[in-house]
């Protein structure tokens, strides 16, 4: 719900919100009514309808937010058709106060949902407070449970986070900043539409085996970079193989017991200079015995 | 490099609408476009809407390049790739047709001179002269490409300046003609603006050169369909049978069954796109055996009486969007503003076009063209738009 605040009213029955459409029919959102629609579209994966805050709130309002999510949860749980077909994810929430945290996962366990999400960060808030959440979490959760990071989705974050203890992720950026122009790399981010690419008749990513990279030019793409829908798509083609390698990397080196030298490596390719390292990322790193600074 | 042939398989006397072949080899493999067909519509370079995978699901042959889109910069980046325009594109299985203006507009051109044609660009305008143009050419190497023409759009020009474009246009023809790499083909293009004798003349001059085909652009004048193809007519009935004739302008399905008539074998229009950009969905279909024709030509799936709709677009029809996609799905995405929405009535409305001209092709072999295309012609109460 965190993308639809602006337009909600919150109450201990459910999120009343504006349709984003045509700014003037309302829907109430109950945790009865969220499971109904999920348990008709069928998804293999479904979470609870949380009560979530920005990260930037601060007093009353996160605490109340963490309990009604979990009482939330107990109605999800409560209405929920189809449990033997359909898993259920509970959120954990609390804002960047440790002690909610804790509370919130502590209750959310006895639940023993088939997984956990970790919700209510990416959201702006100061990125050395933001890994603490996320390693006290991964810390408390069942280590047999998948643990799901919502919003998550720049390199680095997929990187750091996967080594404090994260499974899942989902992000809207690769695709959204694909149809700005731009093209993620291991190097860093290529602004497509910049002039310098009019000429360079490189694959956006060498040994790259997207659509984009096997039979387009830097050159082709930076002439229809949003301009074209077909620029917006080879883009996102793109940018999707970026972040489904990147992932499989991650896998293939935790397999291979080289996880350390991998990351050591991505932040190097990523940033290219140590002084460039951002260092909530160096902290997190080194919280699991990965020393970033060689 | 290509070599080149138009064959006609089939013409009528005295109707002159006809079934041929174009044949081109290219990297010693042949490819064959048969006529009546289209040219499918690109913006820089690309058919709106569709990557590689969802084009490759649609039966096209040949695509409708233009300059305009790649002069940003002059002389255009492309035009240092080594591999050409096919490679640089990848289009490398299709038959690419070139030429300076988009096919798919009215644009109103600012000034040309003797020596050079006004293009507009999203960054300005660009002067293009032959020299130059024929230079891009020959480093892009497309398949067919139209010379340049001096188009005036200019409401009402003086006789004067309508015989000052034919000349110009010749001239240009002839210089491109001594220019052009081997292997690359020229369509001259006939003009001659609404002046009924340079219209002649400009049909009989370029009949005179040495061109693979021609080329009657309509787009120069601000009027109706029915109006353009009239004077298309003069230009048609001085020029040879034994060449392809291109028309730019006619893409209603109704007009492109009057030009076929008329003797026009290939119509480079944007009208699948553009009714894709309006979210609608054609529907039209060129029936045989005198079966009524009442369906509508196109559906609009911006209407809210699609909500629920859980059929195709069209029944039968074995573009992806039918097999896999509801009207209500469409609906649906239009309304979200999703841009799925527009590859799935993209990938509808060129695979139907391109039926239409199969439809079309079959209807000439079998000899029932004149009764179809009349009935459908009819049934479309043609009106002055």
């Amino acid at each position: 719900m965190v993308s639809l605040l602006k337009l909600a009213k919150i109450t201990e029955q459910g999120v009343e919100f504006q349709s984003p459409h045509d700014n003037e029919s309302t829907m109430l959102l109950t945790p009865e009514h969220s499971m109904s629609l999920q348990n008709s579209i069928g998804a293999d994966i479904i979470m609870q309808l949380d009560d979530v805050v920005s990260s930037l709130t601060t007093g009353k309002r996160v605490e109340e937010a963490m309990y009604r999510s979990i009482r939330w949860l107990d109605r999800c749980i409560n209405a929920h058709q189809k449990s033997d077909s359909q898993n259920l994810f509970a959120i954990i929430q609390g804002g960047l106060d440790i002690n909610l945290r804790k509370k919130c996962v502590e209750e959310m366990i006895l639940r023993d949902t088939p997984g956990y999400a970790i919700g209510g960060l990416s959201g702006g808030e100061e990125k050395d407070i933001f890994w603490r959440v996320v390693t006290l979490c991964t810390d408390l959760l069942p280590k047999n449970k998948p643990i799901y990071c919502m919003g998550i989705g720049y390199t680095e974050d997929l990187v750091v986070c996967s080594a404090l203890g994260v499974d899942m992720y989902d992000c809207v950026f690769p695709t959204r900043t694909a149809r700005f122009g731009n093209a993620l790399t291991p190097k860093g981010s290529l602004n497509l539409k910049s002039v310098k690419f009019s000429k360079d008749f490189q694959p956006i990513e060498k040994d790259c085996d997207c659509v984009a990279c096997k039979s387009y030019t830097r050159s082709y793409i930076h002439l229809q970079a949003t301009k074209e829908t077909v620029g917006c798509h080879l883009i996102t083609l793109h940018n999707v193989a970026y972040q489904l390698r990147l992932m499989r990397n991650i896998r293939q080196a935790i397999i291979e017991d080289r996880f350390p030298l991998f990351v050591k490596q991505t932040f190097k390719d990523l940033f290219g200079n140590e002084e460039k390292y951002p260092v909530w990322a160096i902290n997190a790193l080194k919280s699991v015995n990965i020393d970033l600074l060689s | 490099m290509s070599g080149f042939s138009f064959n006609l398989l089939k013409i009528t006397d005295p109707s002159r609408f006809r079934l041929g072949q174009l044949i081109f080899s290219r990297n010693k493999q042949e490819k064959i476009l048969d006529t009546p067909n289209c040219f499918v519509y690109t913006m820089r370079g690309s058919v709106p809407h569709l990557t590689p995978d969802n084009l490759q699901t649609i039966p096209v042959d040949s695509l409708g390049i233009t300059l305009e889109h790649f002069l940003e910069a002059q002389p255009p980046a492309s035009t240092h790739f080594m591999g050409g325009i096919h490679k640089f594109l990848n289009l490398e299985d299709y038959l690419l047709f070139f030429d300076v203006r988009d096919s798919g507009k009215l644009q109103h051109i600012s000034f040309n001179t003797d020596k050079y044609v006004s293009v507009v660009t999203n960054q300005g305008c660009r002067k293009v002269t032959v020299e130059e143009y024929v230079r891009y050419m020959n480093a892009y190497n497309p398949d067919i490409f139209a010379s340049i023409a001096d188009l005036i759009t200019d409401k009402n020009p003086s006789l004067k300046r309508v015989k000052k474009s034919v000349d110009r246009t010749l001239n240009w023809l002839d210089e491109t003609l001594e220019q052009i790499k081997e292997g690359i083909h020229v369509f001259g293009v006939v003009t001659g603006h609404d002046k009924h004798e340079e219209r002649m003349r400009s049909a009989q001059e370029t009949a005179n050169r040495n061109v693979a085909g021609f080329v009657l652009n309509g787009f120069d004048l601000d009027i109706t369909s029915k109006e353009r193809l009239d004077l298309m007519k003069i230009s048609l009935n001085h020029l040879p049978k034994n060449k392809p004739r291109v028309a730019y302008g006619l893409g209603a399905p109704e007009y492109v069954l009057l030009g076929i008539f008329e003797g026009i074998d290939i119509f480079d229009t944007s009208y699948p796109s553009e009714q894709t950009s309006l979210g609608h969905a054609l529907t039209f279909l060129l029936l045989e055996n005198g079966i009524k024709n009442e369906q509508e030509k196109f559906i609009d799936l911006w209407d809210n009486k699609y909500r629920t709709d859980f059929r195709p677009i069209l029944n039968g029809c074995k573009c992806y969007a039918c097999q896999n996609h509801t009207r209500a799905y469409i609906f649906h995405l239009l309304a979200a503003h999703e841009m799925l929405a527009t590859v799935l009535l993209m990938s509808h409305n060129l695979f139907h076009y391109l039926q239409f001209f199969k439809d079309i092709r079959k209807s000439i072999n079998n000899n029932t063209f004149t009764n179809t295309a009349m009935q459908f012609i009819r049934a479309s109460n043609i009106t002055d738009e």
